[in-house]
């Protein structure tokens, strides 16, 4: 093993420990915004599973997580006995069937147009859970219950206990994002980005790029679900905020604040965004003004986004210099 | 028994016509070359042979297989490799990478999501296999972007190659090449391509004499002469609508 690989480990090893150690530290509340924080990571991250992946810029991805918050909470309110672990995998399925019936009429259309696609699509969908009063709630939104946890050889997990609901929702999205860390390291993951870097070469080769498109905005409703269902379960409700244009264009103004080219850089964005937003909003009723300036400044002037504070001399010394 | 065979085959772009019943046949284990004034459909016929246009008219049979409007993934698939005039490769890539997609490809191992692509043997080795053919060893890791144009042309051809087509189209390989770069890389394809079939674009009469064993004159779109390099030459009309004119 070699010193960059060596000191590497050491701090995934620390970063591992710091968010299983997180919560002795905190008070409740910030434990709130820290599990917040690990939703919103897995839901930039899907967005960038096609924005980086295939090169695809969704405008409406809060559909997807609007649907997975939708399916959780109407899905637990007339099944209530089911195991909550299979419920989340339905829910994620809810997610990844919208996008493949939504991307099957979007990915085929011109990549100029596909942003719009998706909005509208998301406006739609917007409308429906908006309108559909008696199986949504309208305006109202919908109470959804915690359910237990319920695990085999272990005893009943309450969630109502923040730091329960932070530990289950970091495994969970800890699993669903080394999953997807994985899949881009796979032959699949690798003919995403022959699709982004080019799409007539890569046709030449043999490559299906609107098969291979649709697959990477599937996967990426699957993880969009996924984290909806967990944003229903930590908010005990579900609103259409979840499915609205705020939502769509937040996650993506966190995804672009954090940076696109690198695997981790939405997460770094969502966790700036979440706290810097929380700070503001106490001190200045005008916090979304200084949020504007913040991705501004970061887009004019940090191209890479806040993740390229990592290419800075000092920062790349203590991560072990450069890949050999 | 022809390997392509394009009968009668139409291509308009609203109003101009690119080509006009373009007949053709490219025996196995031939190397073809299609030649041209500039405009004269060369490009056109090759985008419409792999998929990249659908022909207007008339029908494409590669493997005695109709292939008339296919997509270009599946012409490909089939055992058509080609490259590109204006070079088209993975720019943010590393050359290494670039002909790794082909391989990939090739082994059927688009949608396989189960393996690691850095841990298979037989890719990577496969992959080296072309690096080497190709001379890009000591290219191996650049960034196909930062290569410079002689790299990045063979590069075209390596991902051709990758494929081991059964037919290898080669759209003007050597465009933008000084003389000396030039001769080298045609040799280089010479070498390369022994005994597989091979239908190129070329501008260059040297090199066209050289590689082809038989050439087709194309002006308007139109066929106007398949033979020989002798007899092409020879030929009075290809003299005075092309060779008179160089």
């Amino acid at each position: 093993m070699t010193r960059y690989r060596t000191i590497q480990l050491g701090w995934k090893a620390v970063a591992v420990l710091f968010m299983l150690l997180l919560p002795m530290f905190l008070r409740e509340i910030d434990v709130h915004f820290c599990t917040e924080i690990i939703i919103f990571s897995l839901f930039a991250i899907s967005l960038n599973l096609v924005l980086r992946g295939v090169g695809l810029l969704s405008f409406g991805h809060a559909a997807f997580f609007g649907i997975g918050a939708y399916s959780m909470a109407l899905i637990s309110q007339h099944m209530p006995g089911i195991p909550l672990l299979l419920l989340l995998l339905i829910v994620a399925l809810a997610g990844c069937l919208a996008t493949s019936v939504i991307g099957f009429f979007c990915v085929r259309a011109n990549p100029q147009y596909f942003p719009l696609l998706t909005l509208a699509f998301q406006m739609l969908l917007y409308a429906v859970a908006l309108k559909w009063r008696t199986v949504t709630g309208g305006d109202d939104g919908m109470v959804m219950m915690r359910p237990d946890l319920y695990l085999p050889f272990l005893e009943t997990i309450s969630l109502m206990a923040i730091n329960n609901l932070y530990y289950f929702t970091l495994i969970i999205v800890a699993l669903a994002i080394s999953g997807c860390y994985l899949l881009l390291k796979t032959p699949l993951g690798n003919a995403f980005f022959c699709i982004r870097e080019n799409p007539t070469r890569a046709s030449f080769l043999g490559y299906n790029v609107f098969l291979t498109k649709l697959t990477a905005f599937t996967i990426s409703g699957f993880l969009s679900g996924l984290a909806g269902g967990l944003y229903a379960l930590f908010q005990e409700f579900v609103s259409t905020a979840t499915m609205d244009v705020h939502m769509s264009f937040g996650v993506l103004m966190m995804l672009l604040i954090g940076g696109v080219g690198h695997f981790l850089g939405p997460v770094l964005g969502v966790a700036f965004m979440v706290f810097f937003q929380n700070w503001l909003s106490g001190v200045t009723s005008h916090w979304p003004i200084f949020v504007g300036i913040v991705f501004i400044v970061v887009v004019r002037y940090l191209d890479k986004g806040l993740v390229g504070i990592f290419d800075l001399k000092p920062i790349r010394f203590l991560a072990g210099g450069r890949e050999t | 028994m022809a390997i392509l065979r394009l009968r009668e085959v139409d291509k308009k772009f609203s109003g101009v016509q690119a080509l006009s019943r373009v007949n053709l046949e490219i025996i196995p284990g031939e190397r073809h070359a299609i030649i041209g004034p500039n405009g004269s459909g060369k490009s056109t016929l090759f985008n419409v042979i792999t998929g990249f246009y659908k022909p207007s008219g008339g029908r494409i049979f590669f493997k005695e297989k109709d292939i008339t409007g296919w997509q270009a993934h599946r012409i490909a698939r089939l055992g058509l490799a080609r490259s590109f005039q204006i070079t088209q490769i993975f720019p943010m890539m590393t050359v290494f990478e670039n002909v790794r997609n082909a391989i990939t490809s090739k082994l059927s191992r688009r949608f396989n999501w189960t393996m690691l692509l850095n841990r298979s043997k037989e890719i990577q080795r496969k992959t080296g296999e072309i690096i080497h053919l190709l001379q890009l060893d000591e290219e191996r890791y650049v960034l196909a972007a930062e290569a410079n144009y002689g790299t990045q042309r063979q590069l075209e051809v390596a991902m051709a190659l990758a494929w081991d087509p059964e037919l290898i189209m080669l759209d003007e390989p050597t465009a933008g090449l000084d003389a000396e770069d030039t001769r080298a890389f045609v040799h280089l394809i010479r070498e390369v391509t022994e005994g597989k079939t091979l239908l190129i674009v070329e501008h260059d009469m040297e090199v066209v004499f050289k590689l082809a064993d038989r050439i087709t004159v194309l002006v308007y779109g139109r066929v106007l002469a398949t033979g020989t390099s002798t007899e092409i030459q020879e030929n009075e009309e290809v003299r005075k609508a092309y060779l008179g004119r160089e």
